[in-house]
C-alpha cells in the first residue's frame, strides 16, 4: 500500500504517508484516505518522506485535501519533503498555502 | 466453485479425412454432439469448402493426398484472418516433429486415433471457448477503436474553435519568436498574445493541469478575458485578477493553470512580469549578456480566493534587442532513459553556449533531443524581443456599432479619490467612452497613450510623489515599483481629476483632456529644458504628450496637463 | 476376452455412436482397406507406402482391428529404411490379418441388420 494512514488517539490529527510516485496513480487510494472519517480531524499531515517524484496532479490532490480541510482555515502540513519534491512545491509556490516543514 | 455454464452453441464444422471410414465415423460422432457437419476428402477440398462456406471449426486429417493438412491448415488460417478458425488436427504422430509441424501449420489441437468421443466432445468445446473469446476481443477492439475516433473528432472540433478564439491575438508579430507543437492545447499549453490600445504587448505562457480536452476547456475562458481585457486597456494587474477568479470558479479544485504573463512596453522600455508556478523565465540583456531569472513568486490561476490573490507584478527595464524568453516544464521535465531530468543546468549550458540568439530554439530543440534520444512534442517555448517603437504596427482596432450616430458635444468630470485609486483602474473606461466618438477612433492608440500617460504621472509623480529619477538603472527600477505600490497600499487621501470635453469644429471636432492631481507639482520649465533623450529609462513623458497630441501644456505648478486631439470629417 | 485382433468394445461403442448407418461404417471400411491393400502391393515409392500404411493404420485403429493397426505402424516406421524383401513379407503378413479379420467384421454386419429388422418388429 502505498497511501498509508494514521489517526491520532483523540481523532483530531490525521496523517497520510505517501511512499514512491505522488501522481495520478494514487488519486482514488489518496482521496478514499481522508473523505469519510467521522469525526472529521481537525488537522492534517502528508508525510511525504518516502514520496520521491510529486507531479500537477498531485498538486491538484493537495487542492483538494484543502478544500475538505476547510479552504483557506485549512491545517495542513506538509512533511519531510526531499530535495526534489520541496523543489516542486517552491515553483508551484504552495508553501503559501500549505505548511511545509 | 461453481463454474459458470456456458450456454450450448451449435457450430458448422469441416472434417477434412482422406479415409472414407474414418470421415464417415467422425461426421456422425460430431453430428450427435449436435453440430453440423461439412466434410472434405483432401487438402485442396478442404480449403475450397472453407473458402465457401466458412465453418467455424475443423477437424484435419494431418496427412491427406493432393493437398496435405499442413498446408491446407495454413491456407485455411490465411482466409481466415483475425478471426479465430480452431484447427484440431487428426494425426497418429507422436513424434516431436510431427507435433511441431502441427504448431508451426497454425494447428490448435491435436485428436488421436482412434477415436475417442468423450475427448473430442472436450476438446471442440474448449476451441470454441477460445473461437468466442477471440471474437469478443476483435469486437471490443472495434468498439474501442470507434469511440477512440469519436474523441479524436471531438478533439479536433475543439481544437479548431479554440484556434479562432487563440489566433485573434498577435502571436505572428515580428518581436515574437514561438515554439508550440501542435498538440499543444491537448497538453494544456497555451500561448496568447495581444497588443493593448496603448500599444504594449501582452503575453501569456500557461500551461493548465491534466491533459485532453479538460485542459483545452479551461483555456478559452482564460483566453477570452484575456483578449478582451487587454484590447480594453486594463493592465496585467487587474487582467490577472479577472483570469484568476474566473477560474477559480469555473475549474474544479484541483485543476489550475500555471502561468507566466507579460507586459513589453515598446514606450517606456520596460518589461512587467507575473509568474505563477511556471518555471524560471529568462530576461536576457543583450549588452551585458547576463540573463536575470524571472522566478514565480506566484501560486498558479485559479487556486486562490479573489481576497486573497496577489496581483503584484515585477517590472524591469529593457534596451532595444533585449529578450524575455518563456518555456514550459517539458523543457526541464525531459527525461533520458535512466530517468535523469534534462533539468535547469543543462539548459544555462545551452544558454551559455549560444552565440547567434536566432539560433537559441533550435540548440535547445537539438540539446532535448540529443538528451533523450528522440524529440518531444510537448515543449512550448516564446521569445519576446524589444523592437524600438516605430517598429511596432499594432493592428486596428474593430468596432462592434454601426457607425452612424455619435455623441459629438459633451464634456465630463471625474474625480478620483484615494480608495479608488488603490484599486481601480479609470483608463479603459475613459477609452470606451472616448471612441463613441468615431472620429476619434482612428487616434485611438495615441488617445490610449496620451491619458496613459497623464494619469500614471498624475498618481505616481504627483499623488504618490514618485520621483522618476530612481528608474535610472536595473536596480532602481525594482525599487520604484516596490516603493509604488507600498505607498498606494497606504495612501489614504488625494486626487486625481480627469475632465474630457468634445466640441465639433466644422465638419470634425476636438477633444480636450485636462488631468490635475492633488501632488506637489514639479519645475515645468526645466523638465522643457531637457534634451529629449531616446536612450534614458524615464523621463519620455513629457515628450509623449507632446508628440502624440497638439497644444500640450502644464499650469497649476504641473499639477495641472491640458492636451488637444482634433479630427476632420469622416470620409 | 482379450481379443489381439478385434477390439469388441470399439465395436459397441461405434454401432451405439452409428446407430442405423453402423453397417454403412463397416461397408465403407471394408471397401476402403480392399484399395488400400492394393495400392500396398503395387506401390514402389517408399514414401508412398509409408503415407498408405499410415492411413490404414488410423482407419484400423478406428474400426478396433487391433493387430493390423500394430502391422501398418510397423510398415510405416520401416518404409523407408527397410530393403525391400522385408517389406514385401510386412505386407503380406498385413495382407493376411485383413483376411482373418473381414469375415468376423461381416458377420458383424450381418448380425447388426438382423438386430434391426428383429427390432422393427415391435
Amino acid at each position: 500500500m502505498s497511501v498509508v494512514t494514521e489517526v491520532s488517539q483523540d481523532g483530531q490529527k490525521l496523517t497520510i504517508s505517501i511512499k514512491g510516485r505522488f501522481d495520478f496513480a494514487k488519486h482514488q487510494e489518496f482521496r478514499e484516505s481522508y473523505e469519510n472519517l467521522t469525526p472529521k480531524p481537525e488537522s492534517f499531515e502528508v508525510n511525504l518522506k518516502d514520496a520521491t517524484y510529486l507531479d500537477s496532479s498531485a498538486l491538484g490532490m493537495l487542492l483538494l485535501l484543502r478544500d475538505h480541510a476547510g479552504g483557506e482555515n485549512a491545517e495542513i502540513t506538509l512533511s519531510n519533503a526531499n530535495a526534489d519534491v520541496r523543489k516542486i512545491l517552491a515553483i508551484s509556490n504552495f508553501e503559501q498555502i500549505f505548511d511545509v516543514a | 466453485m461453481t463454474a459458470v455454464q456456458t450456454p450450448f452453441e451449435s457450430l458448422t464444422v469441416l472434417i477434412a479425412e482422406d479415409s472414407a471410414a474414418d470421415r464417415l465415423l467422425l461426421s456422425t460422432i460430431v453430428r450427435r454432439q449436435g453440430h453440423e457437419v461439412l466434410t472434405a476428402a483432401n487438402g485442396a477440398e478442404a480449403v475450397e469448402v472453407f473458402r465457401q462456406q466458412r465453418p467455424q471449426l475443423v477437424l484435419m486429417d494431418a496427412m491427406m493426398p493432393v493437398m496435405d493438412g499442413f498446408e491446407a491448415a495454413q491456407q485455411i488460417k490465411a482466409l481466415a484472418g483475425e478471426t479465430l478458425v480452431p484447427i484440431i488436427f487428426l494425426t497418429s504422430l507422436t513424434e516431436s516433429e510431427g507435433l511441431a509441424r502441427c504448431l508451426e501449420a497454425g494447428g490448435d489441437d491435436f485428436l488421436a486415433k482412434p477415436y475417442n468421443q468423450v475427448i473430442l466432445a472436450a476438446k471442440i468445446k474448449a476451441m470454441d471457448r477460445l473461437r468466442r473469446l477471440q471474437a469478443t476481443v476483435l469486437q471490443q477492439r472495434d468498439q474501442i477503436a470507434r469511440h477512440h475516433n469519436y474523441l479524436l473528432n471531438e478533439q479536433r472540433v475543439a481544437k479548431a474553435v479554440f484556434d479562432k478564439v487563440a489566433h485573434s491575438g498577435c502571436l505572428n508579430a515580428p518581436n515574437i519568436r514561438y515554439l508550440q507543437s501542435p498538440y499543444a492545447l491537448f497538453n494544456g499549453d497555451l500561448l496568447l498574445a495581444a497588443f493593448t490600445p496603448a500599444g504594449d504587448m501582452h503575453v501569456l505562457l500557461g500551461d493548465f493541469t491534466g491533459h485532453g480536452l479538460p485542459a483545452a476547456v479551461g483555456a478559452m475562458p482564460l483566453a477570452e478575458v484575456f483578449y478582451g481585457m487587454t484590447a480594453k486597456g486594463y493592465g496585467l494587474s487587474e487582467t490577472l485578477r479577472e483570469m484568476n477568479a474566473k477560474l477559480k470558479r469555473i475549474l474544479p479544485v484541483d485543476m489550475f493553470c500555471c502561468a507566466t504573463l507579460l507586459c513589453l512596453s515598446f514606450q517606456r522600455r520596460s518589461v512587467e512580469v507575473w509568474n505563477g508556478g511556471m518555471p524560471d523565465g529568462y530576461l536576457h540583456n543583450i549588452a551585458s549578456d547576463e540573463r536575470t531569472p524571472l522566478t514565480a513568486r506566484h501560486l498558479p490561476l485559479g487556486v486562490l480566493s479573489p481576497d486573497t490573490f496577489d496581483d503584484r507584478t515585477e517590472v524591469f527595464p529593457m534596451a532595444v534587442g533585449d529578450r524575455v524568453f518563456l518555456l514550459s516544464d517539458g523543457v526541464i521535465d525531459t527525461c533520458d532513459a535512466n530517468e535523469q531530468l534534462f533539468g535547469v543546468e543543462r539548459l544555462h549550458q545551452v544558454f551559455t553556449a549560444n552565440r547567434q540568439p536566432e539560433e537559441l530554439f533550435e540548440e535547445i530543440e537539438r540539446a532535448l533531443r540529443d538528451f533523450r534520444g528522440e524529440a518531444r512534442d510537448d515543449v512550448s517555448m516564446v521569445e519576446v524581443s524589444l523592437l524600438d517603437a516605430t517598429q511596432m504596427r499594432p493592428p486596428t482596432l474593430v468596432y462592434s456599432d454601426s457607425g452612424q450616430s455619435c455623441p459629438l458635444d459633451w464634456s465630463v468630470s471625474f474625480e478620483f479619490r484615494a480608495a479608488s485609486l488603490k484599486r481601480f483602474n479609470p483608463l479603459p473606461y475613459l477609452l470606451q467612452l472616448l471612441l463613441e466618438v468615431h472620429g476619434l477612433r482612428a487616434q485611438s492608440g495615441a488617445l490610449y497613450s496620451v491619458l496613459a500617460e497623464l494619469y500614471s504621472n498624475a498618481l505616481e509623480h504627483g499623488v504618490l510623489g514618485l520621483d522618476s529619477s530612481l528608474k535610472r538603472d536595473a536596480l532602481g527600477f525594482a525599487r520604484y515599483y516596490q516603493e509604488r505600490n507600498a505607498r498606494l497600499d497606504a495612501l489614504h487621501s488625494g486626487y486625481v481629476r480627469v475632465h474630457l470635453e468634445v466640441v465639433p469644429t466644422g465638419e470634425g471636432g476636438c477633444l480636450l483632456i485636462r488631468v490635475e492631481d492633488s501632488g506637489k507639482g514639479f519645475d515645468i520649465a526645466r523638465v522643457m529644458e531637457r534634451p529629449a533623450e531616446n536612450v534614458r529609462l524615464s523621463g519620455r513623458g513629457v515628450n509623449l504628450v507632446q508628440q502624440l497630441g497638439r497644444n500640450a501644456s502644464w499650469s497649476d505648478n504641473g499639477r495641472s496637463a491640458r492636451v488637444e486631439f482634433f479630427w476632420d470629417a469622416l470620409a | 476376452m482379450d481379443d489381439p485382433h478385434l477390439n469388441r468394445d470399439v465395436l459397441v461403442a461405434l454401432q451405439e455412436v452409428m446407430e442405423d448407418e453402423y453397417p454403412v461404417l463397416l461397408d465403407t471400411f471394408l471397401a476402403d482397406s480392399e484399395e488400400r491393400l492394393s495400392l500396398l502391393r503395387q506401390q514402389k515409392d517408399a514414401g508412398q507406402l509409408m503415407e498408405t500404411a499410415h492411413s490404414f493404420k488410423g482407419s484400423s485403429s478406428n474400426m478396433g482391428a487391433v493387430r493390423l493397426a500394430e502391422l501398418c505402424n510397423k510398415l510405416e516406421h520401416r518404409a523407408k529404411i527397410s530393403p525391400r524383401s522385408d517389406l514385401q513379407n510386412l505386407i503380406r503378413e498385413i495382407d493376411l490379418e485383413f483376411a482373418f479379420v473381414r469375415p468376423l467384421y461381416e458377420a458383424e454386419r450381418e448380425r447388426s441388420l438382423f438386430e434391426k429388422a428383429t427390432v422393427r418388429r415391435f
